[in-house]
């Protein structure tokens, strides 16, 4: 397979030689993770005792962070699905960066999972004795299923990159990296026959990954949904995480096409015409998102059941700053920043998506935690701080930890395969897409 | 460098070296545990009698038992006589069965004294629990008058072979359900050391109606915990078996409509996923076909 020789040498900016600077800021990152591990380390030795959980908040950072992280993921596969699909002309610089966001998101969050069970060497009951009525069981086959599904799609994905850098003779590269490219490559050569059968394998691929994305992500709100548990009873949970998910996952997109054009100076090829429009992307899912924020809030102060009344007065009450920012900052200062020509600028679009991320995993603990400090039943022990959920050291340090190897693990991909898909680079409308 | 010097040197190194590990010690003589350390007395319906210490210390603001710990059992007051020692349970609670054939020193009340005791060790405080009981005997019968069940209650201790009843003390009827006791309601018995309660007529019993009806001084000052216990067939019968065929939420067999959907999900998506692996392995045979052709050549 030939390609151009600069497109090449543009897109693998760190796959034959390794700058200080990849060194010096992958250290940073593993120290925050070896941190994350010695919290883990401390919580496995004395028991969850050492985190904020007690008795009626059992769910706090870890959960979150779960959520937090598997939105991100749902979402990567929702818009690089639909980019797919529908052939977006201008998708293919950042087609690549979504399927990452995809499969890295999707590795990282499970692991909070296990972060917040007490008894981990109970795990494998859930797949001895599985009940398939429970939620937490259609949750653990739905993202087992999805994980294989987006390793399958992102390896479809990488194919033609693979054999790209296979055939490239002035790839400077360590031996083992041309033997793995020749493995993976699956000997793709690009003929007409291969073309068809990848391309209908990606088109099947993409469309699958948008409905299990879809399904996944709402048997998780269903886990929130299906309880009878003041903030979390409602019917539009399933769509509403879909939304808030690629809310989310945009926003994560736009700040890594702002990194790695930064770092690796793409500017030729990640252009203020991305940022435009994945930034109109986000203002309108913006706007779906804040419309279910407002539908589910809006009918539970309505119905003014007696344990929604108090969790929405906790709400407009000890967590009122969050609230404020979740739900009202978070929501439409992304949109005035990007509805308006003038304020579109690149660094602009960027602060729009930092704030939306950070509000959208504020908005998931304002849903998880004031829920459980408000029970039908207060539980044994009602000191203060056993009823009111503070984080420790511990919960920060892996939840951290979780951003750092999700940092790690896309600067450790960046040194194998093209951030940006050579093979989509290189088609016909090339030109098109650059301009 | 001067003698002196060095002298001052090595004592702040020994001191920086000392003074952590007497800190630790201090801190450890500090934090030395004071446990909370009860005496019980059991008495069952069939009159086996059991001495029952809970050893356990607070932590956090919640007790906390402390298993492992060997405690002393003594009977008598002034002078004490060893009758056992135990180890506490996960629990912390150690138990001990005084057989019928145990003689107990009797004191001019004509009470029982006993003790128990834990030494303590490097971390844990010693403590000591006595309590005195005077044996009494419960009297439970069960009449049924015009469909009126009535609990009848006596009480009475003999003291010099003289039979006394006990007024003024309080009895509690419960019957125990799936988790824990039902209370019933209690008797106040009279100056003749006797009472009644009527018995409600609406308790689910058993399929043939049964019911276990518990009557008992209840950590009682003078004669700790004593019970009395009965079968009867007081209750409504009541068949608790569910069908095994029943598909629901809260049976071990899900509904069928969820089987079905789960499993036209799972077989859809996983259709599709063959259909991927198929195709990267057709591409891999069609690859070495061409390899063979010698088709494909590295770019310079």
């Amino acid at each position: 397979m030939e390609a151009d020789k600069k497109l090449i040498k543009d897109l693998t900016p760190e796959i034959e030689k390794t700058s200080l600077k990849w060194y010096i800021t992958f250290f940073i990152f593993f120290a925050f993770f070896a941190a994350g591990i010695y919290g883990l380390i401390l919580q496995i030795d004395k028991g969850h005792i050492v985190t904020g959980m007690r008795d009626n908040v059992v769910w706090g950072f870890y959960i979150v962070n779960f959520i937090f992280f598997m939105g991100l993921s749902y979402s990567g596969a929702l818009i690089s699905g639909v980019m797919h699909l529908f052939h977006t002309g201008w998708r293919k610089p950042v087609i690549r960066m979504a399927e990452l966001i995809t499969v890295i998101s999707l590795v990282i969050g499970p692991f909070f999972i296990f972060f917040c069970i007490g008894r981990l060497d109970r795990l494998y009951f859930l797949f001895i004795h599985p009940r398939i009525q429970s939620p937490i069981t259609w949750d653990v086959i739905a993202i087992c299923t999805d994980l294989i599904g987006c390793f399958l799609y992102l390896y479809l994905s990488f194919i033609e990159d693979f054999a790209i850098l296979r055939d490239y003779a002035d790839l400077n590269v360590a031996p083992w990296k041309r033997k793995l490219y020749k493995a993976l490559s699956l000997g793709y050569s690009g003929t007409e026959r291969q073309q068809k059968i990848l391309s209908n394998a990606k088109t099947i691929m993409a469309a699958m990954i948008i409905a299990i994305a879809i399904i996944v992500y709402s048997v998780l709100a269903w886990i929130f949904g299906v309880t009878l548990q003041p903030g979390w009873h409602s019917t539009i949970f399933g769509p509403y995480f879909v939304i808030a998910a690629v809310f989310s996952g945009t926003g994560l997109l736009i700040i890594l096409m702002w990194i790695f054009r930064k770092v690796y100076h793409l500017e030729e090829y990640i252009t203020k015409r991305h940022f435009v429009n994945v930034g109109v992307l986000l203002t309108v899912i913006a706007a779906f998102y804040g419309y279910f924020t407002f539908s589910d809030y809006l009918t539970k102060w309505y119905g003014s059941i007696k344990m929604d009344s108090i969790l929405i007065d906790k709400l407009f009450s000890d967590y009122y700053s969050l609230f404020i920012f979740a739900n009202y900052i978070g929501i439409l200062l992304p949109c005035i920043i990007i509805a308006f020509p003038k304020f579109r600028t690149i660094p602009n679009i960027t602060i729009a998506a930092v704030i939306a991320i950070t509000a959208l995993w504020v908005n998931r603990y304002i849903i998880v935690i004031p829920t459980l400090e408000t029970p039908f039943l207060p539980i044994q022990d009602t000191r203060i701080d056993w009823i009111k959920y503070t984080p420790t050291w511990i919960e920060w340090s892996l939840t951290i930890a979780g951003v750092s190897v999700f940092a790690m693990l896309f600067m450790l991909i960046s040194k194998i395969a093209p951030i940006i898909s050579i093979s989509e680079m290189q088609e016909k409308d090339k030109n098109e897409i650059l301009k | 460098m001067s003698v002196m010097k060095k002298n001052i040197i090595s004592k702040v190194l020994l001191l920086s070296f000392l003074l952590p590990l007497s800190v630790k010690a201090y801190t450890q003589e500090k934090t030395k545990i004071s446990p909370y350390i009860q005496l019980q007395y059991f008495k069952d319906t069939e009159d086996q009698r059991v001495l029952q210490t809970t050893l356990s210390y607070s932590k956090d603001r919640m007790e906390l038992p402390l298993p492992g710990m060997e405690i002393s059992f003594f009977k008598g007051g002034v002078t004490r006589e060893l009758i056992s020692r135990i180890t506490t349970n996960n629990k912390g609670i150690a138990r001990i069965e005084l057989g019928k054939d145990l003689k107990l020193p009797v004191d001019r009340d004509g009470m029982w004294a006993f003790s128990s005791e834990y030494m303590g060790n490097d971390t844990i405080e010693a403590g000591k629990s006595e309590i005195t009981i005077k044996d009494v005997r419960l009297e439970m019968a069960l009449t049924e008058t015009d469909s009126i069940k009535t609990i009848s209650l006596k009480a009475f201790i003999k003291q010099n072979g003289i039979i006394k009843p006990v007024p003024g003390e309080v009895v509690k009827i419960y019957v125990p359900r799936m988790f824990s006791l039902l209370p019933i309601g209690e008797v106040t018995l009279d100056e003749t050391g006797t009472g009644t309660l009527e018995f409600p007529s609406d308790l689910p019993g058993d399929k043939e109606g049964n019911l276990t009806i518990i009557t008992k001084f209840e950590e009682n000052q003078v004669f700790g915990n004593v019970e009395r216990k009965v079968i009867q067939k007081w209750g409504v019968p009541t068949e608790y078996s569910v069908p095994s065929s029943h598909r629901a939420l809260w049976t071990k067999t899900p509904p069928m409509w969820m089987i079905i959907t789960l499993s036209v999900l799972l077989a859809g998506v996983w259709g599709h996923y063959l259909f991927a692996i198929i195709s990267l392995i057709i591409i891999r045979i069609d690859a070495k076909r061409e390899a063979a052709k010698g088709k494909y050549k590295i770019q310079k």
